[in-house]
């Protein structure tokens, strides 16, 4: 197949898939970009971060799968495994990220005391914490993506394939650009609050996802 | 018309009368099909209901106050609404429990609380994630279109007054509220008047993710007053537990020792979703601040922490404001007031209350009204 | 501009007073205005649209088009579901090869007792889950008497 008709063909798959991806990663990002309240740059420059991660998180797992031989299409129990981890994952991140996050004053604390060791780590993992979560996101394999990988395999070449992944990937991107638009609560202060709150919430919603799901893995193994 | 001053005299019966005259023959108009039923219970739960949204009016325009009056409708609608609720579940299916059998038939009564949860699946896949049934049927008359639609008019007419004449929830908190005369516990965290965006946040996010009512599902301390899921597994042992948990703490402790709406101020994503509507509502709750000088009764008196020291500064409540009266009532000075956007504060302030009241009971005895008199039915048929 | 505030603030006033006088008049038409968005109740419950309806002797089969996973997250698993109708008219013991997808072969062997609700499904081809329960195991394993039918879903691989 031409490479303009296999290009159009996997964007417009993406773009169709699209509301599914946005649905399932939005928990995850939209209260991270609501929480940093920056500019539209600010905040596009960290949805790019999130959709880095998210696509070394499909990739990731596409070449691992690649390199054990296996289907990307899995069996549901090996898919289950996948899903509890991705889980926990998420959870110990989403928690670890809302605990950095400053809500009172800044405070002047440089005397060695482990509370501003804790409070370095937590400034180092909140920069790299939008690209985490994305590649976390990227491993759960949602439907699309395996519809996706399953079909750029069926190309003759490892260019076409990659080309035919790489258009699947923007046009599901495409719907996230809208998040920008979170730039607007820039101007309010609670809203670091509110989102400080969500994000533990939404820790403690994929902790219980995973302990369920892990448990009924091995309860069933 | 004569504006509230300090202690204002009671207005004159005569005037009271014919300022109560529209709200009574709006319910008249409103109980005449239920007193039309066969039988006396019917009629007489009518007339009672009838006389108290009639005389709690007459008493709200006679004595200048809203709260007070207000109240024991709010509540009298807070504890009807679950006894007639599970009468109605224990008479079709024999518990408050429901079977995953009548979720698959449609027939799970809808709750508006799902509504913001509803918006983005409905949005993406043109699907509403809830069991029930978009028009009423025989064995479901609760449908989603008739909910939405008592929604969209109440929205259009209180905003976020809607927890303080419509919600059938609150009045139980608001009981509650009222017993003890004073509070044990004074001082609450400001940040936690937040959670209840966090909650909505988390909700309806996990909603579209996971295309279920994932409050409805995990966190509604209400469920223990109205029903459950079928306990069959661990999960629904545990989601009934916390349940219990939140109806306990929110509902009923907390409110006994704060004197507040804690379940609205601290949870209730509901709540937070309406407070935008106060953007569209005609009508508000003003501080005139050449009159106030800060004694915080009116902070005091809130009873969802709607007011606080910048509400004084810049003459609003906070965005939460439910227009339940509370702060007006309170204040001794005459600062706090009633108001019509666009219109100066202070000027009119009895004129503005009037014609919110007017509105806002009218709807209380369009829907609450009906609720109450549905339920009292039911109960006097036991005794007539 | 103040007075023009003044004279919008109250026609809106006025107006939340005519809109609750509406209401009993236009809260049908309120209902209709909602039920005519063409939103439909999630497929997870409804069990989905009709593919096609199976004739037997005194009873019928309605087939349904399958319920697949939408989102990552969704904790619903991909099912089919099937409804055996009027229940009234079902023999004791029900088992029927049912071709799900209408290629004119069968995709599962479907076996229930109308009286207990014990379900035993056999899967003629790999799309189908193997299924052997006695009422509702979860959202898309079950076997449930509802209105007038026995509905069955099983899940698919």
């Amino acid at each position: 197949m031409p490479a303009g008709g296999l290009a159009t063909e996997a964007l417009l798959l993406g773009i169709s898939s699209g509301p599914v991806c946005l649905a399932s990663c939005s928990p995850v990002l939209l209260p991270v970009l609501a929480a940093e309240r920056k500019s539209a740059w600010g905040t596009g420059a960290l949805l790019a971060e999130f959709l880095a991660g998210r696509l070394g998180g499909y990739l990731g797992f596409a070449c691992l799968a690649w390199l054990l031989g296996l289907s990307l299409n899995l069996e549901p129990r090996a898919r289950i495994m996948v899903y509890g981890l991705c889980d926990a994952g998420l959870a110990v991140l989403l928690a670890a990220y809302a605990m950095g996050l400053q809500t009172a004053p800044e405070k002047s604390c440089e005397h060695g005391c482990p509370a501003s060791r804790a409070r370095r780590f937590n400034d180092r993992y909140r920069t790299f914490a939008p690209v985490s979560l994305g590649f976390v996101s990227g491993l759960t394999l949602c439907p699309p993506f395996v519809a996706a990988g399953v079909r750029a395999a069926e190309t003759s070449s490892l260019p076409q394939a990659l080309l035919f992944f790489a258009c699947f990937f923007v046009g599901t991107s495409i719907w996230f650009l809208p998040s920008v638009s979170l730039a607007v609560v820039e101007r309010f202060a609670a809203v670091a609050v509110v989102a400080r709150f969500t994000l533990f919430l939404l820790a403690a919603w994929y902790a219980y996802a995973a302990v369920i799901i892990l448990g009924r893995y091995f309860l069933h193994a | 018309m004569p504006e509230r001053t300090l202690r204002a005299a009671p207005r004159s019966w005569g005037k009271s009368l014919l300022l109560t005259l529209p709200i009574l023959l709006w319910s008249l108009l409103m109980f005449s099909r239920a007193a039309m039923q066969p039988g006396r219970a019917p009629k007489l739960a009518a007339a009672v209901t009838l006389l108290l949204m009639a005389a709690l009016f007459f008493q709200m325009v006679r004595t200048f106050e809203t709260h007070r009056w207000r109240r024991y409708f709010f509540v009298a609608l807070g504890f009807l609404f679950p006894i007639g609720f599970i009468w109605d579940l224990v008479a079709l299916r024999g518990s408050m429990s429901i079977p995953v059998e009548r979720m698959l038939s449609g027939d799970t009564p809808f709750c508006f609380i799902v509504i913001p949860m509803m918006i983005v699946p409905a949005a993406l896949l043109g699907t509403i994630v809830f069991p029930g049934s978009v028009l009423a049927t025989a064995s479901n008359p609760h449908a989603i279109s008739a909910m939405v639609a008592l929604w969209l008019v109440a929205t259009l007419l209180l905003g976020k007054g809607w927890c303080s004449y419509g919600c059938f929830f609150g009045g139980i908190e608001e009981g509650f509220a009222a017993v003890a005369k004073k509070p044990r516990i004074k001082k609450l965290d400001a940040r936690l008047r937040w959670m209840p965006w966090a909650v909505l946040a988390t909700v309806v996010l996990l909603t579209a993710a996971l295309l279920e009512p994932v409050y409805c599902t995990w966190l509604c301390p209400f469920k223990a007053v109205t029903e459950y899921l079928q306990v069959r597994s661990f999960e629904t042992a545990f989601q009934a537990g916390i349940f219990a948990v939140l109806f306990l703490g929110l509902v009923v402790v907390l409110p006994l020792v704060t004197k507040k709406r804690t379940q609205c101020s601290f949870l209730c994503p509901f709540g937070a979703f309406q407070s935008l509507f106060n953007k569209t509502s005609a009508f508000d709750v003003r501080i005139d601040r050449s009159k106030c000088q800060p004694c915080v009764l009116c902070e005091k008196a809130c009873p969802t922490l709607s007011i606080g020291a910048e509400s004084l500064e810049s003459g609003k409540p906070r965005l939460s404001c439910m227009k339940c009266g509370a702060c007006v009532d309170a204040c001794v000075r005459g600062a706090v007031v009633w108001h019509i956007k666009g219109t100066p504060v202070g000027t009119s302030a009895e004129r503005a209350r009037l014609m919110h009241l007017y509105s806002a009971w009218g709807f209380a005895v369009l829907f609450g009204g009906g609720i109450i008199a549905n339920t009292l039915a039911k109960l006097f048929g036991l005794l007539v | 501009m103040k007075r023009w505030r003044a004279i919008l603030g109250n026609t809106a006033a006025v107006a939340t007073l005519a809109i609750l006088l509406t209401t009993p008049f236009l809260y049908g038409w309120f209902q209709k205005g909602v039920a005519a968005l063409d939103l439909r109740i999630d497929p997870q419950y409804t069990g989905g649209e009709v593919a096609r309806v199976i004739q037997r002797e005194g009873y019928q089969v309605v087939v349904r088009k399958p319920v697949p996973r939408r989102t990552p997250l969704q904790r619903v698993d991909p099912f089919v579901q099937m409804t055996w109708t009027p229940a009234a008219k079902l023999p004791a013991q029900v088992s029927d090869e049912i071709d799900l997808d209408g290629d004119g072969r069968p995709d599962l062997l479907v076996t229930f007792d109308t009286t207990h609700l014990k379900l035993d499904v056999t899967p003629r081809n790999a799309g189908y889950r193997a299924v052997r329960c006695s009422g509702v195991v979860s959202f898309s394993e079950l076997i449930a008497r509802v209105n007038d039918g026995i509905v069955v879903r099983v899940p698919l691989r």
